[in-house]
């Protein structure tokens, strides 16, 4: 398919950041965003960090389609992630901080000041099977009508935004969060300051 | 030993209407495992040098896997090896349904034909247990694969039937053998084959020997683990029991590698009247699924007048666009069509789109034009029945093209006629054409799937870079899985890791490691060049038509055939003729 050059800029940004700041593993990771009523979403097997014109694949928005072929593994994720959210691009990373912090936690409480202006809290849910598609199109969904990056628990984030570069925003800005958390907790002292225990948190 | 209990082969001589079993050598089954490789082993070393394919010397080798009837997902597959009529090379080939489980739970690993019945007689086989029947099939001939299944099942009662239809009576080259009517041994014409000894249909009824796995447990984990990975791979779970393997007819379009109009464009913008989701859409009934085959691909379809089977991505290209038609009924009819008179559709589809372009430049005076549906519809017959200009035709395109100075025209690597995806789109499967044993075939070393699908991982399909090393990788691990035998769809979402695990599960084998059964289908693959070296194949047989080499196609690359062969040869370890060397043939133990 042919693809506008600002569209695959943005697509090869993307992907660059995510790859170059270890989100995901040379292949892992998958991006996508709406286009004309259809979906553009990396393709199958090919590197984030390196991605050319042809990787990038058209597939139905609304119902499954011979792009399932070329399309990422978690291509049924996005789709539902638009169907039922406001989402106009999705990103799904492995981000290292937020799938550790999943594994001993329910959810990533922010610590830091703009994790906690940004998201407060980062949800985290289990799903019996993390790394096949189904099972998080069900449940993936639910949770980003609410909130703009969700961690499947023991797999990595997906998270939706109004452009490419605004979900880029979401994981980064989790990760961060993950990552400050985590070395807060592993210093063992009292907070000074807890924004988590200030208004409106509990109730996000 | 690579097979556990079950190693009987039946072997029947039609001239004398003898039939007895023998068992099979240990040696043989380690070293081939079965399927694929056993028959590549028998027709070897029992068929002489320059046998007329269509003579009573030729021999039909019908065999199993270490893996069929086993409960793991699709092991339900059997391979026929003889030789082709249609390229006069070794032919392999494989087909699913349930004959392979029925034919095994018999206590039979190998069926082995050779011969032919005397004078004008016809007969058919019946295996039930240890009974072994050639019965008269005077009633069935004449008949179409529909009609046949319906009598013999009427007459011998629940059985599975391989059979031919008129095309294979009348020894068209590319005759199929077809499974319950609607599967196939599509390529090569072994239909041909059947046809000329006189041998309508084998129908086996289900045996009572349940094949038990060495080491149940295992098998039963890895059973699960399989059954997860099948159904979170998209290919496997959502592609192809969705829209069958015409899911693939956008996809290629969109690479600008469909062949259309005998490989004269790449892509059409008429792709979305034809694709699978159309198919889906208008025709589908309902799906269905081989032995233990959780994928389900298969289809029936209803196009309101008529129903049947399919149309199988390659079917629906040949008798769609390579033809220039678009029009989804009538390409379905003809699929239909050719299942009942048993032709491959691949090689039919592409000899009709020769004739096509050979009226086109003008080379053959007959109103045969891209586009006309009406005329697909009348050629299918006449190849079938050798009447008109069918009877030419039923030769095959290159033959076809040969008599109307038009050989460039042929699509057809070897005289096999060529699949469904433009070489010029991708290195590694074009150099797989010029290579493949039994000629131009697809699924000898399948690389579309690393080069469009990205399976297991993306390489870039323009590159000719190390193409020859993923090609011989992917042709012997494709002779294994043709030997073991299981179904190359499930490789997509399982891979090599698995074959060898279940092996491992089923004979018990904890020493086998995947290196040793790549050299196994390195065995195999060069024991199959032997054959066609023997038969007088060399390096210029592994050429593709002139269109590949000299014509650009948007998006795709004049293939550099000779720089790619090179490079093959020298990966193989054959000479620049592309004949196995002597340390080649020592290191996979085998003997010229």
């Amino acid at each position: 398919m042919v693809i506008d050059k600002a569209t695959f800029r943005e697509f090869q940004i993307v992907g660059k950041v995510l790859t170059d700041h270890r989100y995901n593993t040379s292949h892992s990771g998958n991006i996508s965003m709406r286009s004309g009523g259809k979906m553009l979403i990396k393709r199958r097997g090919a590197m984030l960090g390196f991605l050319e014109p042809e990787d990038i694949i058209e597939t139905d928005l609304y119902q499954q389609d011979s792009g399932i072929m070329l399309s990422s593994t978690e291509t049924e994720v996005h789709r539902q992630i638009y169907l039922q959210t406001d989402a106009m691009a999705v990103i799904h990373a492995h981000n290292p901080f937020c799938v550790i912090l999943s594994l001993v936690e329910d959810e990533i409480t922010c610590l830091d000041a703009e994790g906690c202006y940004l998201y407060k809290k980062i949800p985290i849910i289990e799903v019996e099977n993390p790394a096949g598609p189904a099972d998080a199109a069900r449940e993936v969904p639910k949770v980003l009508k609410n909130y703009p990056v969700v961690v499947v628990r023991t797999h990595g984030v997906f998270a939706k935004g109004t452009s490419l570069i605004d979900a880029l925003q979401n994981v980064t800005g989790a990760e961060q969060s993950a990552m400050l958390r985590y070395y807060t907790l592993l210093l063992g002292k009292p907070l000074k300051r807890d924004l988590s225990k200030e208004k409106f948190f509990s109730e996000w | 030993m690579l097979v556990s209990m079950i190693n009987l082969m039946i072997k029947i001589n039609l001239s004398k209407e003898e039939i007895y079993t023998e068992e099979l050598s240990i040696e043989i089954l380690n070293e081939y495992l079965g399927g694929r490789g056993l028959g590549v082993k028998l027709l070897y070393d029992n068929l002489g040098k320059g046998v007329d394919p269509l003579s009573p010397q030729n021999i039909l080798v019908f065999s199993v896997g270490p893996l069929t009837s086993i409960p793991l997902p699709t092991s339900g597959r059997l391979s026929l090896v003889t030789k082709s009529p249609l390229t006069n090379t070794i032919l392999h080939s494989n087909s699913g349904g349930f004959w392979g489980p029925f034919f095994r739970r018999n206590g039979y690993y190998a069926l082995y034909i050779t011969g032919k019945f005397t004078g004008s007689s016809k007969g058919y086989i019946l295996i039930d247990g240890t009974n072994i029947e050639i019965k008269d099939a005077s009633e069935l001939w004449g008949l179409t694969t529909e009609e046949t299944l319906k009598k013999l099942t009427a007459l011998e009662g629940n059985c599975q039937v391989l059979m031919i239809g008129p095309a294979g009576e009348n020894q068209v080259k590319f005759a199929s053998i077809m499974n319950q009517a609607h599967r196939a041994f599509g390529r090569g014409g072994a239909g041909a084959v059947m046809g000329s000894k006189g041998l309508k249909a084998i129908a086996v009824k289900n045996g009572q020997n349940k094949v038990q796995p060495q080491n149940p447990v295992y098998l039963k984990k890895l059973n699960q683990v399989a059954a997860d990975k099948i159904r979170v791979f998209p290919i496997t779970s959502q592609g192809l029991p969705l829209f069958g393997t015409a899911v693939m007819m956008k996809v290629i379009n969109a690479f600008g590698m469909l062949p259309i109009k005998n490989n004269q464009k790449g892509a059409d913008e008429r792709i979305d009247l034809i694709s699978g989701e159309r198919l889906r859409e208008k025709f589908f009934e309902k799906n269905e699924s081989c032995f233990s085959c959780p994928i389900r691909c298969g289809r029936w379809t209803n196009t309101g007048d008529q129903r049947g089977k399919g149309p199988e991505f390659e079917s629906l290209w040949a008798l769609g666009p390579q033809c220039g038609i678009f029009d989804l009924k009538i390409i379905t009819h003809a699929n239909y069509l050719c299942n009942k008179l048993g032709l491959d559709t691949i090689s039919t589809g592409n000899t009709i789109a020769c004739a096509m372009e050979l009226h086109q430049r003008g080379l053959l005076d007959r109103s045969i034009s891209f586009g006309d549906s009406q005329k697909l519809m009348e050629l299918v017959n006449e190849i079938a029945y050798k009447r008109n200009l069918g009877k030419e035709l039923a030769e095959g395109a290159l033959r076809f093209a040969k008599k109307y100075n038009g050989t460039q025209y042929a699509m057809q690597v070897k005289g096999l006629e060529l699949p469904a995806y433009d070489p010029r789109g991708a290195m590694g499967q074009a150099l797989n054409y010029a290579t493949s044993n039994r000629g131009g075939c697809h699924l000898t070393g399948y690389l579309i799937a690393m080069e469009l699908l990205g399976v297991p991982k993306l390489i870039d399909r323009l590159s000719i870079a190390a193409k020859a090393d993923q090609l011989v990788l992917k042709q012997n691990q494709s002779a294994v899985e043709d030997s073991l035998i299981i179904c190359k769809f499930v490789g997509f979402a399982l891979g090599f890791d698995f074959q060898i695990r279940f092996l491992r599960a089923v004979t018990g084998r904890d020493d086998l490691t995947i290196a040793e059964l790549v050299k196994i289908g390195e065995r195999i693959y060069n024991l199959e060049r032997l054959f066609n070296v023997q038969e007088g194949f060399t390096r210029i047989d592994d050429n593709l038509p002139e269109r590949f080499l000299k014509e650009h196609l948007p998006g795709g690359r004049i293939v550099p055939l000779d720089k790619l062969l090179d490079e093959y040869y020298h990966v193989r370890g054959w000479d620049d003729n592309g004949i196995p060397t002597n340390e080649v043939l020592e290191k996979l133990n085998l003997k010229r």
